[in-house]
């Protein structure tokens, strides 16, 4: 017997909470920049993978974190709203994975 | 029965030794993505993933019980299998799992050791020993499945990541704060790994106690049994980081942040809620498949055909190959003391041997490569991708990012 329901299950949660996961950090990433907190991670160790990232293009890309953020058009009062907006999303986003993690361990609800 | 119990603890103690190098062989899963972009340091990454193996494994045991309650049909109404059967499964699918690692041929750890098994237990016992509906719905449409959701969940989820970033060419769009979302997402698949992975050793230790008549059939995994899978898998995963950290500067798949976050939210969902459905799914292949699924979801991507065959196939041939180990190995063990000697024999050679030829090749390109890897390089991404061109947009000044 093949439990065809059971595959139908797997997708529909992995869709639906990956997509949820991604969303919402996505969102507080979008936010912050909207409010003028561009979150610039170097990476920790150059490998093959990353194009490396010359101390002075480092400089250049701060540089012009700083001018995006200054250009920013909106009203101090949205900006704070933004990045307010921004950090609840990655809450949301850490609950999520909490509640995820409560899910799959039968010790805590049983 | 001192012969018996001493079969046991054989047993017990090869089956510690396939979640070593279970772990030795699916440290990349978690860790490849993030070290690939920077987001975690490869000692640190490879330290978290060894802890959070371990406490994964403590998590959830429904794996288990699907390996040591289902696919082979033992108690009453079924076959007894025996201690042997289960130490032939083993040696087969360690050897397999070398030989493969080795020849840089992506397989799966789970599908050797289930292909082990099985081979195992249809020339012991015979065809009818081996429940095959169990084998169908929980091992092989999973592992046919599971890659496919992992990859259409992974595409998804890296084009929202990249849609709901977006901003205009030129303006700075934050995505490299991705890289700390990493540090979550790949610590999440490395729990997941261990919901799944260890508890595959698990059911079969179980088996053995069930088979020895230390356990009740269709009982779960004792504490002990938890606790030495678990430390197994970690110790495994440990060590096999000096291979991800030598693999450094030899050259990744170039994987982005935002790409790389995506990808390992759905590995971790799709793993995690296997897990929970007691699929035992290869985490490898569901690892595989996000990257790939990733990759696609980028503009200005396309499929390397050959390379996706190429893991394919490799696949393909794990189950029945280790079957065939497998199968081979129980016929020595079934001339009783001697053949079960000779296995041994046998096995540790083969091991050495190729323990031997890696040290003398280690710095060779494929050996190093691993399957993640492997799977970026399936998809096939233009340096600049044209952007669609929308009114008012395709007539902007470009500006390489």
């Amino acid at each position: 017997m093949i439990d065809w329901s059971a595959f139908l299950i797997v997708s529909a949660a992995s869709l639906f909470s990956a997509a949820l996961l991604v969303s919402l950090y996505s969102l507080g990433l979008r936010l912050l920049t909207t409010a003028g907190r561009i979150p610039l991670v170097e990476p920790h160790e150059f490998t093959g993978a990353i194009t490396v990232l010359s101390p002075k293009k480092a400089a250049k890309q701060v540089k012009r974190a700083r001018k995006a953020a200054a250009a920013n058009p909106l009203a101090p009062g949205l900006k704070r709203l933004a990045l307010y907006a921004g950090y609840a999303c990655f809450v949301l986003c850490g609950i999520a994975v909490l509640y995820g993690v409560y899910l799959i361990v039968p010790a805590l609800h049983r | 029965m001192p012969e018996f119990s001493l079969i046991i603890v054989l047993v017990i103690a090869l089956a510690l030794i396939f979640d070593f190098t279970n772990g030795f062989h699916d440290t990349a899963n978690a860790m490849a993505t993030p070290i690939a972009t920077g987001a975690m340091k490869p000692k640190v990454a490879v330290g978290v993933a060894a802890i959070l193996n371990l406490v994964g494994a403590f998590l959830s045991t429904e794996v288990a019980r699907t390996v040591s309650g289902g696919i082979i049909k033992e108690g009453d109404g079924g076959v007894l299998i025996t201690p042997e059967l289960i130490f032939a499964g083993l040696i087969g699918a360690i050897v397999w799992n070398l030989v493969t690692w080795l020849m840089g041929l992506p397989s799966s750890s789970s599908h050797a050791l289930f292909g082990g098994l099985i081979g195992a237990t249809i020339i012991g016992i015979g065809t009818q020993a081996v429940d095959y509906n169990v084998v169908a719905a929980k091992v092989i449409l999973p592992a046919l499945i599971a890659p496919l959701i992992a990859g259409g969940v992974a595409l998804v989820a890296t084009r929202l990541a990249y849609t709901i970033t977006r901003r205009d060419v030129g303006k700075p769009d934050g995505r490299g704060g991705f890289r700390y979302a990493q540090i979550f997402s790949s610590s999440l698949v490395a729990l997941a790994h261990g919901t799944n992975d260890a508890q595959k050793t698990m059911g079969v230790i179980t088996l053995t106690l069930i088979a020895g008549g230390f356990q009740a059939v269709g009982s779960g995994p004792t504490f002990w049994v938890i606790a030495a899978c678990a430390l197994a898998i970690a110790v495994g995963t440990y060590t096999g980081g000096w291979r991800i950290i030598r693999t450094m500067g030899t050259g990744l798949t170039e994987i982005k942040p935002a790409q790389g976050f995506a990808a390992e939210t759905s590995t971790a969902a799709t793993i995690l809620a296997s897990s929970h459905l007691g699929f035992a799914l290869s985490t490898t292949q569901v690892a595989s498949g996000s990257v790939i699924g990733s990759g696609l979801g980028r503009r200005g991507s396309t499929i390397r055909w050959g390379m996706a065959g190429r893991i394919a196939l490799g696949w393909v041939m794990t189950l029945p190959a280790s079957a065939i180990m497998g199968a081979f190995a129980a016929g020595l063990a079934l001339l009783g003391p001697i053949g079960i000697v000779l296995d041994m024999v046998i096995g540790t050679i083969v091991i050495m041997a190729l323990f031997r030829w890696s040290r003398r090749n280690r710095v060779s390109h494929h050996t190093l490569l691993n399957d993640i890897d492997d799977a970026g390089r399936v998809v096939n991404i233009k340096k600049t991708p044209r952007r669609p061109t929308r009114r008012g947009r395709g007539d902007r000044k470009k500006v390489s990012l």
